[in-house]
């Protein structure tokens, strides 16, 4: 093999491999999946759902560009490159049931000509902006008549149980799902189940009695290889049906509790006024048209109002990070229902996305994919510093090392929302000053403009890394 | 009936086992949803052998029915 290695987490399909190379990304198509490929490719399917955007278009490149020898591939396709590669667990309750619909609507469109997918990884999917795209060409291939839902496993555990522990109980899916990679087994959504949920005839079948044959088959495993399980028939009807039944019931599922989240609605509770509101947009607003980020990060995004003030300064592309569900499905909406680029994600700023998964590089670390040329944290700073007890020296030289400017908010000890984190607690943050702030923040970075905004002193700063 | 009953049976087991298939994959769908697949498949099937048969199920009774008011009418020609 040449010098070109194909990316961390590409190694479990042999039908390819993706690489990165030249900063263009490349996906090989070797000659055991080449009949397939040529197949799809010959449906127009590849087209039709490139031009309907449900599929990340692509072109057939020369196969030596790579100087791939062993093996040679049949093809080298060349998809463009995303901005940010986000994963499931990062995804918003509204986000994965987005992915889990466009994957359901792909693989209903595949069946109508003859094709069908080879499994049903939520990792298939990315974001561009709120909108989700297939980026996998290689999960699609011939149909053999009377084949099973090869995926549906999978489907449940990467789509389905997780936004059921969402939609049932209220818990979000995020946590749980970085810890396994692989989503919530069918086995462990059963043992939560209360006897309530289990009448239902999607609940029954995809959960209840999915759970109870496995269950019975792990212990008779033999036997039922030898009724030629592997070998029995799915009609075709049954198989649409069956997916087109999960899309209706995915469709209707929202989250339990809506609503009660601690921050969705913090816009419009928060202690500053309208008025200090306007003179943060238009702080961020000015930043943004100076700077012209390509690409900004927004940690603690809330409902996204300031990154779409930075988007309609000129940011290109925004990806913000929450940690409440809330903020994060007001988020989703917001950047829908006003066609923003901005994605908003699952992140504990105090406890970021890590390289993970096979030999500890298979799902990379939050820093590992992208550097950001411009950062916001607005409103952050007090909750890491104080809430976190993160020494505010840490919390400084961490947002001066994610982007080389950005704007930082400095919310005082007499401001109500620190108040409110030191009630119950003993003030031990002698060193939570503005003035040690602004010290810090000046031993590495330039200040190019700072303001306050508000009557409790709330301070805006933006910086530019020495 | 009888027969009605043995057709039904005798096409799910057609349907669900009958047309063998080798498409193997690389991913393990698992044998549980293997099973909820033959499951599925059957009710499905059996809808369909339903939808075919359910004329002559209700002639059966239709039948049965027309077969009785036409002995009771030409009782009462009697």
């Amino acid at each position: 093999m040449g010098g070109v290695q194909p990316l961390p987490g590409s190694f479990r399909d042999p039908s390819g491999s993706v690489y990165q190379f030249e900063g263009r990304i490349f996906r090989t198509v070797n000659g055991c999946f080449s009949q397939d490929f040529d197949f799809v490719t010959s449906t127009g399917l590849f087209k039709k759902l490139a031009t309907e955007g449900l599929l990340l278009p692509f072109e057939v490149v020369s196969a030596d560009v790579l100087k791939l020898s062993d093996p040679k591939p049949r093809y080298v396709l060349e998809a463009p490159r995303l901005p940010f590669i986000s994963y499931p667990y990062e995804w918003s309750f509204p986000a994965l049931k987005a992915a889990a619909l466009l994957h359901l609507r792909i693989h209903l469109q595949s069946l109508e000509v003859g094709v069908t997918l080879s499994d049903a990884s939520a990792y298939n999917i990315q974001f561009q902006g709120n909108h989700p795209v297939f980026i996998d060409h290689l999960s699609f291939r011939r149909y053999q008549s009377g084949e099973m839902w090869v995926g549906h496993r999978q489907f449940c555990e990467q789509f389905l149980n997780p936004l059921l522990l969402r939609a049932f109980f209220g818990i979000s899916h995020n946590a749980w799902y970085r810890g396994t990679q692989e989503g919530i087994t069918t086995g462990e959504i059963r043992r939560l189940l209360k006897w309530r949920h289990c009448w239902k005839w999607n609940v029954l079948t995809h959960v209840v009695l999915q759970d109870l044959f496995q269950k019975t088959s792990t212990k008779r495993t033999k036997s039922l290889q030898n009724h030629s399980l592997a070998q029995a028939s799915f009609p075709l009807p049954s198989f649409k049906a069956m997916l087109e039944k999960m899309f209706h019931w995915i469709s209707q599922l929202t989250p339990l509790n809506k609503g009660q989240s601690t921050w969705w609605d913090y816009d419009k509770t928060c202690s500053y006024s309208s008025m200090e509101t306007k003179s943060k947009k238009q702080f961020i607003l000015e930043f943004a048209q100076t700077v012209q980020p390509t690409f900004l990060w927004d940690f603690g995004c809330n409902t996204g109002e300031y990154s779409e003030a930075a988007l309609n300064g000129g940011a290109r592309n925004v990806v913000g990070f929450d940690f409440d569900q809330g903020a994060l499905d007001g988020s989703y909406h917001r950047a829908v229902e006003r066609r923003l680029s901005f994605q908003a994600l699952f992140m504990d700023a105090a406890n970021p996305s890590p390289n993970q998964g096979w030999n500890g590089h298979e799902r990379e670390s939050l820093q590992s994919r992208a550097s950001a040329d411009a950062v916001l944290a607005l409103a952050l700073v007090h909750h890491l510093a104080i809430a976190r007890n993160i020494p505010l020296v840490q919390v400084v030289n961490w947002l001066i090392m994610l982007a080389p400017q950005g704007v930082i908010e400095f919310v005082p000890k007499n401001d109500p929302m620190v108040q409110e984190l030191l009630s119950l607690r003993q003030d031990i943050f002698s060193e939570y000053t503005a003035e040690h702030f602004m010290g810090l923040l000046k031993e590495k970075a330039v200040i190019i403009k700072n303001e306050t905004v508000s009557k409790s002193g709330r301070l805006l700063v933006w910086f530019k890394r020495k | 009936m009888r027969h009605l009953g043995i057709c039904l049976v005798i096409s799910i087991i057609l349907i669900v086992f009958g047309f063998e298939n080798s498409a193997l994959a690389y991913l393990d769908p698992g044998t549980g949803s293997m099973v909820l697949q033959l499951l599925l498949g059957g009710i499905a099937g059996a809808v369909v052998i339903l939808k075919l048969y359910w004329g002559r199920f209700v002639g059966l009774f239709r039948g049965n029915a027309r077969e009785e008011s036409e002995h009771s009418s030409s009782e009462d020609q009697k």
